[in-house]
């Protein structure tokens, strides 16, 4: 059953990464011919014109920005949502539920607009504004989540020793909210490493393409067949660095979900 | 109803921060590379984007006019082979307002839609009217829009129509010979199917469809009121007369899902006596081994009895785009490119149709590209898309709707009568009411 | 100042970002489906009477995306539900390596749609792909998957369920956890068997869990995107186009931003729809079952 299970989930990924060792004369050789192994084709992708681990760097560093973007509003935001009451708690709560599932494609031709309009094309940073806005929802619906399973007593307690809003969330709260800024963190870094048609729209210099825009362009981008050898090479490294991701952080992905998932 | 988390521990944590560590790491060591990299540069790069194969069929004049001391550096993009793919890329850039090249590569069928966004810069400054009076006929079509000049063609390639020189002693007149011919070939066991083209719902299609409207005497476009005639009595028959074609079995139903490499697969396989297909086709024939190698003739496309036949246009020309910072290099780079040197070089290695008069006049290329003469004669009464800016969206509807009829889904005049209604909304949702929008792009 | 006060103040900058990244575009949308705004007009919106709704009621295009798009989403959504609920009980039994099964089983979820989407276009080639090579080993003939309608239409939605199913499952086993182990013990000793234990216990309690990912989910697949532009391009001749990517064609291939915009609002229109239906349809489920166990 195991067995199975990773056989769907794995099987795949590992034909790719036994295509990106393969030489191109035998990937088109019947099954069971020899196993040419080469590294040749991780060769091909990093020497590339820009070097593959350009579009790695592009990746991460949006992701990083997004990160950090989105959990600077969201820690207040979820403070502020967890300390209201009445109807507003219950309509922004709604209206966070609702962004969460909007599909992001459908906002493309608006942040088109947007960013011709006040030059934020190519500008790798400048894409980490409307990723901060799609993971904000879902950031802060957990985080209020966090906040909500902190005992009140001890916000009170720190009232009471005289400490500031602003003390008392970076000094009591924050600490104690680790693993959820944790989990949230690395959610949101997901997130916008695999987002596709915003960066598709935003970005248009090939040094500045993200990951999955520029693995989509070897496909649609290539002359008569896709380099299969080179692409699977290709993905395989962008692969690489998700896979430690999740097998770091595959406790706090669930619990993180976990958490705050239903009650938004 | 929260879910309790298995909240264990901050254990986890220097993990994760260790590892956005080493990615942040990653990132500074690859930005201080990219500043080395910046210091070098010194002739004027032009960057120029085109489909695959072209560009790499330019590779060797590009090579040699960057050696010969010019102070500009050509740099080719390769885009992507399949035309509507390296259309996306070149308007995404351009969308955005700074576009990674200065010269694009320009199919006859999206100068409309470019010039009307206001992305090219008109050439007639560096090229007067003579220039395009050296050119064959068909070749200057598709080029100019309102006033200007604003594209300069490298090829000169319309739609062709290959018959079999092994089954007939000459090729057919009118579209009523060809059924004649086809169905006598088939009679008698000698070709298994007479007429193989383009039904797929792709743009394709369209191609067709403008060879046929124009074959039987009927208007896609009308330029004067700007709008579509597609419910003429002559368009019902061009469409009947296709639609004829599969239920006669003059053409495999197949055909509707056919696109240029599938109909010229099986007419190479020795399946067909006739085939409807660009210019490359010719080549694509001759170096292989098949069955039809030797036996194939090309002619111009044909006609209704009595009406005047022809290839639609496929030409690529190069434009300028509106920004780039070194236009007199770019024309520069423009005038060799579509310059007879090259163009020739392109007839004879790739089959590309030449736009230059004199090269077709070339006794020494007419001996080595033997379509040459075939060629010329197509660029006499080549046959337009419709010039106007929706072409994209016009021609997808009425793709959609013969390809509709091909499979059996509405006769012919219901056809074109649909496509015709739908077109006329098209155009009014894209123009606004009328007289609102400029007149002239 | 109040405390209200203070609130809202905390949450302003996220809620100003949000509102200019998700209402923004649908009220411009909503501006821009009234306008002419193409190659015609200069790409300058001119007020064209409502023509854009008037020709999105007539584009055959359209309905048959539509059709396509709610077709995919409907079947992959199911798919996603079985598999991740059964992935799920898996993976919430105590076995051993458990820890890095699911981490193993997340990862398709966690790459980009694009990275894989190619992956498959690979394994699916005509004629060099592993199953087609697997086909001629056995003396068969390669087959064009991505060059028939229908098989495309099928690997389509086997990717996208390859791709969320452990995202349906993630969110399952939360939901597994918070059901309190003393109950399915004390249904075990009354002699329940397991399959009448998922009925009776498990599947009730995770309806509302069973609710948020059949939303979520649904509401993404409607949207569809990147899979399929990577993966068959809408083809073959239109038979996987989403709307998604018919809007996406509009805007950016025929450069008609007014009918883009009407197309999109009107995909926004259809999933409200299809959301709210879904929703009640598993209310009225849930509420069976609840009334189930009250007798």
């Amino acid at each position: 059953m195991r067995l199975l299970v990773l056989l769907w989930s794995l099987g795949p990924l590992l034909w790719q990464l036994r295509t990106s060792l393969l030489r191109p004369e035998a990937l088109v050789a019947p099954l069971r011919e020899g196993n040419p192994w080469t590294l040749a084709n991780y060769q091909l992708v990093l020497c590339g014109d820009p070097p593959f681990w350009q579009y790695l760097t592009n990746s991460t560093l949006v992701g990083l920005a997004t990160t950090l973007l989105t959990l600077l509003l969201a820690v207040p935001c979820a403070y502020g949502l967890q300390k209201l009451r009445g109807p507003m708690r219950w309509g922004v709560g709604l209206a966070l539920a609702a962004a969460a599932m909007f599909p992001t494609v459908l906002l493309f031709l608006a942040l088109l607009e947007i960013a011709r309009s006040f030059g934020l094309a190519n500008n790798l940073l400048a894409l980490s504004l409307p990723y901060a806005a799609l993971s904000l929802p879902l950031a802060v619906l957990l985080l209020r989540a966090a906040f909500a399973d902190l005992p009140g007593e001890l916000e009170d307690a720190a009232r009471l020793e005289g400490l500031g809003l602003g003390q008392r969330l970076r000094f009591v709260l924050l600490p104690l909210l680790g693993p959820a800024l944790a989990s949230t963190a690395i959610l949101v870094f997901l997130a916008s490493w695999n987002e596709y048609a915003i960066a598709l729209t935003w970005i248009s210099r090939s040094d500045l393409l993200t990951l999955p825009i520029a693995i989509a362009r070897i496909g649609g981008g290539s002359v008569f067949t896709i380099p299969y050898g080179a692409f699977a090479a290709a993905t395989v490294l962008g692969s690489l660095p998700l896979l430690l991701l999740v097998l770091v952080a595959q406790r706090s992905i669930v619990s993180g979900l976990t958490r705050g998932a239903v009650k938004g | 109803m929260a879910a309790r988390p298995p909240f264990s521990s901050l254990r986890r944590q220097p993990a994760v921060v260790g590892l956005l560590a080493v990615l942040l790491l990653l990132l500074l060591s690859a930005t201080g590379q990219k500043a080395l990299q910046a210091v070098a540069a010194e002739p004027v790069p032009i960057r120029v984007l085109m489909p695959a194969p072209l560009a790499d069929a330019v590779a060797g004049p590009v090579a040699r006019f960057n050696a010969s001391g010019s102070g500009v550096a050509v740099e080719v993009i390769r885009g992507p082979l399949d035309t509507e793919t390296i259309s996306d890329l070149a308007i995404s850039s351009l969308l955005l307002g700074e576009a990674p090249f200065d010269l694009l590569l320009v199919d006859v069928s999206w100068l409309p839609k470019y010039v009307a966004a206001g992305w090219f810069v008109p050439l007639e400054r560096w090229f007067g009217p003579e220039v395009l009076e050296a050119m064959e006929p068909g070749a200057r079509l598709g080029n100019g829009l309102g006033e200007h000049l604003w594209r300069m063609p490298l090829t000169g390639d319309t739609g062709l129509l290959y018959w079999r020189t092994d089954l007939m002693p000459r090729p057919p007149r009118d579209t009523s010979e060809l059924v004649a011919i086809s169905r006598d070939l088939q009679r008698h066991g000698r070709v298994r199917w007479g007429y193989l083209w383009q039904g797929r719902q792709y743009e394709g299609l369209s191609c067709v469809m403008v060879e046929m409207l124009q074959g039987f005497g009927a208007r896609w476009w009308d330029d004067a009121t700007a709008r579509t005639q597609l419910d003429s009595p002559q368009a019902v028959a061009a469409a009947a007369w296709l639609d004829g074609l599969l239920r006669d079995g003059v053409s495999p139903r197949a055909v509707a899902n056919y696109a240029e490499n599938d109909a010229l697969q099986s007419f190479a396989a020795g399946e067909a006596a006739f085939l409807r297909n660009w210019p490359y086709a010719w080549r694509e024939i001759e170096k292989g081994d098949g069955p039809v190698k030797g036996k194939v003739g090309v002619t111009a496309m044909v006609g209704a009895p009595g009406e005047q036949g022809g290839g639609t246009l496929g030409t690529w020309g190069l434009s300028l785009i509106k920004g780039s910072p070194h236009p007199e290099e770019a024309v520069a780079v423009i005038r060799w490119l579509t310059g007879p040197v090259v163009q020739r070089q392109l007839a004879l290695e790739q089959g590309y149709a030449p736009t230059w008069s004199a090269l077709y006049d070339d006794p020494d290329l007419q001996r080595r590209a033997p379509m040459l003469a075939v060629q010329r004669q197509a660029l006499q009464h080549p046959q337009l898309r419709p010039p106007t800016p929706a072409y994209a969206q016009l021609s997808d509807l009425l793709a959609r709707q013969v390809n509709g009829m091909l499979t059996g889904q509405g006769g012919p005049e219901q056809t074109m009568g649909t496509a015709q209604r739908q077109s006329l909304q098209v155009l009014r949702s894209l123009a606004g009411p009328p007289g609102s929008g400029p007149a002239d792009p | 100042m109040s405390a209200p006060t203070v609130s809202l103040l905390l949450m302003l900058p996220a809620l100003l970002l949000l509102a200019s990244v998700f209402l923004y575009p649908l009220l411009r949308y909503g501006w821009l489906s009234l306008q002419a705004s193409s190659v015609l007009t200069g790409l300058v919106p001119v007020p064209n009477g409502g023509a854009n709704w008037g020709r999105l009621l007539d584009d055959a295009r359209f309905w048959t995306d539509a059709g396509q798009t709610l077709r995919f989403a409907l079947c992959s959504v199911s798919l996603e539900l079985l598999g991740g609920l059964a992935l799920a009980l898996l993976l919430h039994r105590p076995l051993r390596g458990r820890g890095p099964l699911r981490a193993l089983t997340l990862l398709p979820w966690a790459l980009p749609t694009t990275v894989m989407a190619l992956g498959w276009r690979w394994i699916l080639n005509d004629p060099h792909g592993p199953i087609n090579a697997a086909i001629r080993s056995l003396g068969g003939s390669s087959y064009g998957f991505l060059s028939t309608p229908a098989t495309t239409w099928f690997f389509v939605v086997l990717a996208d369920v390859w791709k969320t199913m452990p995202f349906v499952a993630l969110l399952l086993l939360a939901g597994l956890q918070t059901i309190p182990v003393d109950l399915e013990e004390a249904l075990r000793l009354e002699g329940a068997s397991r399959l009448q234990i998922l009925r009776r216990l498990t599947l009730p309690l995770l309806v509302p869990y069973l609710t948020l990912a059949l939303l979520f989910r649904l509401a993404q697949a409607l949207g569809v995107f990147d899979l399929i532009q990577v993966l068959t391009g809408g083809g073959p001749a239109g038979s996987t186009e989403s709307l998604a990517l018919y809007a996406y064609l509009n805007a950016m291939r025929f450069l008609d931003f007014g009918y883009a915009s009407t197309v999109m609002l009107a995909t926004f229109l259809l999933l409200l729809v299809s959301l709210g239906g879904g929703w009640l349809l598993l209310r009225r489920h849930g509420q069976g079952h609840a009334t189930e166990r009250a007798a």
